[in-house]
């Protein structure tokens, strides 16, 4: 499904260089939930970026469900972002003046889908994640475990076939942490959705399927 | 997909009231003033009623006669010679400067020399100025009359509402008849209807009341007088001189022969002859300066010397300055909204792309929201203009200028604000569009 090799992120300045990831080779199987962990500033999030093609490598191939991503600026780049990809972001990033129903069709408005059947879709996936009472809230309305669960339905609307996760229980007392984890684990049982998640929380990260570690930009274990 | 930008369009103006509010106040205020003022240089300047010929128009209101001063200088030198002063003394005769007496028009020089010019294709004499004192009911009103030719109606085509103008047979008679405005009609007898065959009482004669003309409200006296007779039905106490007299003249000249006229007069001032008993001074030479309306007009505002092409080409220059400033200040306001206002917006750009929007849609979204901002603005702008014109034209602040709406500058104006708005929303719009998803998501303003 995701397939890294030599993966390189180098960030450069006039006077200094800092490599944030180190050859990284990593393969990510359809269906699979892939936990990452490691300190801060490790290479975790720039990671995750780069397998959402959220972010140019310095060096490296990826392959993302069959397919060799080299230009990431293009429209054929952005479309496939919106067909096979769904991203959930620790600080939930939801556009704060759209309601709740609006936030969760923006990736439909990139497809050639009717009002009708967009309307229908976010409101199945609001209904999946318990927020089918909230679709005319505004993000400011919301709670942070329901605004996550907004990101959630945000980011499965589109039936993606892997969703990407930045801490998405960062932001989250425990209690509504594990409501997000169970979602995201119902979803990959149920749908057989792939699902990369970093994490810093090791009790998040072991109900995941497999857990790798990085320090220092390169993976450990 | 066009209607969800509309649609996402109008919440951010709903959403955003304050940003909203300054930009739309902006705008509408800037169009709405904007209108106003071309509505009343249209009014004062466009080519309308009694001034539809107004392109054609060459005026001549004085006649100059120059003559050069000389004088006489002594030098005196001294010399010692013997113990002695000695005085040298030299007289020098030379230019000290020119004179120049000016006034309007006489009957012989326009009759001998001004008519009949071959690029021109009417001309009207008229004296302007003239103000009487009549009373109504014990009560003094001063009226602004106009003594004029019969040329004077097919030149200056106020719209008769009621009765005629009058013609050549009763300027050349003196008949004491009287075309009056509207405004005259209601000071002098109470209505601004059925007043033809009225009677006047001016300045010792009784004038017949024959037409009915419109206020036009324009500055210029000799365009909305109070009143237009023949200029012979009331005595001159003016002493007729050969080069002077009280006449204005106006010209129509020829299709495209504006210049041409203009040569013309200047030329025929060096007919006129010098050696007159009327040339006390010993003047050498005639002078007619032919200007068009526009400069005419802008020298009543800004007299440069008698230069009357530099003072019409300052007065546009001046417009065109104001013009600009008071759009370009807007303009620069609204694009650092825009800007700022994107900006803002960069963590949406990042999450819009990371879903899949690709820089064409982040680019058109902003244009369109730019687009609806403006078009709203320009709409409150109509209605502020449309307003002030009924206020100003009611209230009558502007003397008896009035005032109507301009559908053409107003269709100008927005297509000028939309490119403005179109430009100032594409710049950063552009720029931002090619922000990395990952620096736009860093801003994590949402």
């Amino acid at each position: 499904m995701i397939k890294l090799n030599n993966i390189t992120k180098v960030y450069r300045t006039k006077t200094i260089e800092t490599t944030a990831l180190n050859e990284i080779d990593l393969h990510v199987p359809k269906g699979e939930f892939l936990s990452i962990m490691g300190p801060s500033g490790c290479g975790k999030s720039t990671l995750l970026n780069i397998m959402g093609l959220l972010d140019e490598p310095s060096g490296g191939t990826i392959q993302v469900d069959g397919q060799t991503i080299s230009k990431y600026t293009s429209k054929a780049t952005a479309q496939f972002r919106n067909k096979k990809l769904g991203f959930i972001f620790q600080s939930f990033h939801l556009i704060p003046d759209l309601n709740v129903i609006d936030n969760v069709e923006l990736p439909l408005l990139y497809r050639k889908i009717s009002k009708k059947d967009r309307r229908e879709m976010a409101s199945k996936a609001l209904e999946s994640v318990g927020l089918a009472n909230r679709k005319q809230h505004f993000p400011n309305q919301l709670s942070g475990g329901q605004k996550q669960r907004v990101a959630i339905a945000r980011a499965i609307v589109g039936n993606p076939t892997i969703i990407l996760a930045d801490e998405p229980t960062g932001n989250l007392d425990s209690v509504m942490g594990d409501e997000v984890i169970e979602i995201l684990t119902k979803l990959n049982k149920e749908n057989n959705t792939t699902i990369v998640m970093v994490t810093h929380d090791e009790r998040m990260a072991m109900k995941t399927d497999r857990l790798i570690r990085l320090y220092d930009g390169s993976q450990i274990a | 997909m066009l209607k969800n930008y509309l649609n996402l369009a109008w919440r951010i103006l709903g959403r955003r009231k304050f940003f909203t509010f300054i930009s739309l106040f902006g705008i509408s205020f800037t169009l709405g003033i904007l209108m106003v003022v071309l509505s009343f240089l249209q009014s004062e300047l466009g080519t309308n009623s009694p001034l539809s010929n107004k392109d054609s128009f060459v005026y001549i209101q004085q006649t100059s006669l120059q003559r050069t001063y000389y004088d006489t200088i002594p030098t005196i030198d001294t010399i010692f010679e013997k113990d002695q002063i000695l005085y040298d003394t030299t007289y020098t005769y030379k230019e000290s400067g020119t004179g120049v007496s000016q006034s309007s028009l006489s009957n012989s020089i326009i009759e001998t020399y001004l008519k009949d010019l071959p690029s021109a294709s009417n001309m009207t004499k008229f004296m302007p100025g003239n103000l009487q004192d009549v009373y109504v009911n014990g009560i003094k009103l001063s009226l602004n009359i106009l003594l004029s030719d019969a040329n004077y109606w097919s030149i200056f085509d106020h719209k008769i509402i009621e009765g005629r103008s009058f013609g050549e047979e009763e300027v050349e008679s003196g008949t004491p008849v009287i075309v009056i405005s509207t405004e005259t009609a209601m000071n002098y007898f109470g209505r601004k209807e059925n007043v033809v065959n009225e009677e006047m009482f001016i300045n010792g004669i009784t004038y017949k009341v024959i037409g009915l003309y419109p206020n036009n409200g324009k500055i210029i006296s000799y365009v909305s007088p109070d009143a237009v007779s023949p200029y012979t039905s009331m005595v001159s106490s003016r002493k007729k001189e050969f080069y002077f007299g009280p006449f204005n003249v106006m010209y129509l000249a020829k299709p495209n022969s504006i210049k041409q006229l203009k040569s013309d007069i200047k030329a025929v001032a060096g007919t006129v002859p010098l050696d007159h008993p009327d040339n006390k001074y010993d003047y050498k030479e005639v002078i007619f300066q032919p200007e068009t309306y526009n400069e005419m007009y802008a020298e009543g505002i800004y007299y440069d010397g008698g230069d009357a092409e530099k003072s019409l080409s300052i007065m546009k220059l001046v417009l065109i300055c104001l013009f600009l400033f008071f759009t370009i200040l807007p303009t620069l306001n609204l694009i650092n909204l825009n800007v700022s206002r994107i900006m803002d917006r960069s963590s949406e750009i990042g999450v819009r792309k990371a879903f899949g929007a690709h820089q064409g849609n982040i680019i058109t979204q902003f244009i369109v929201e730019n687009i609806v901002q403006t078009l709203l603005g320009s709409l409150i702008g109509f209605l502020i203009a449309w307003i002030l014109i009924q206020i100003i034209n009611n209230g009558g602040y502007l003397g008896n200028s009035v005032l109507s709406f301009n559908l053409k500058f107003f269709v100008y104006s927005i297509l000028a604000t939309l490119l403005f708005g179109v430009l100032s929303g594409f710049v950063p719009a552009y720029k931002m569009s090619k922000l990395q998803i990952v620096d736009a998501l860093k801003e994590n303003k949402l």
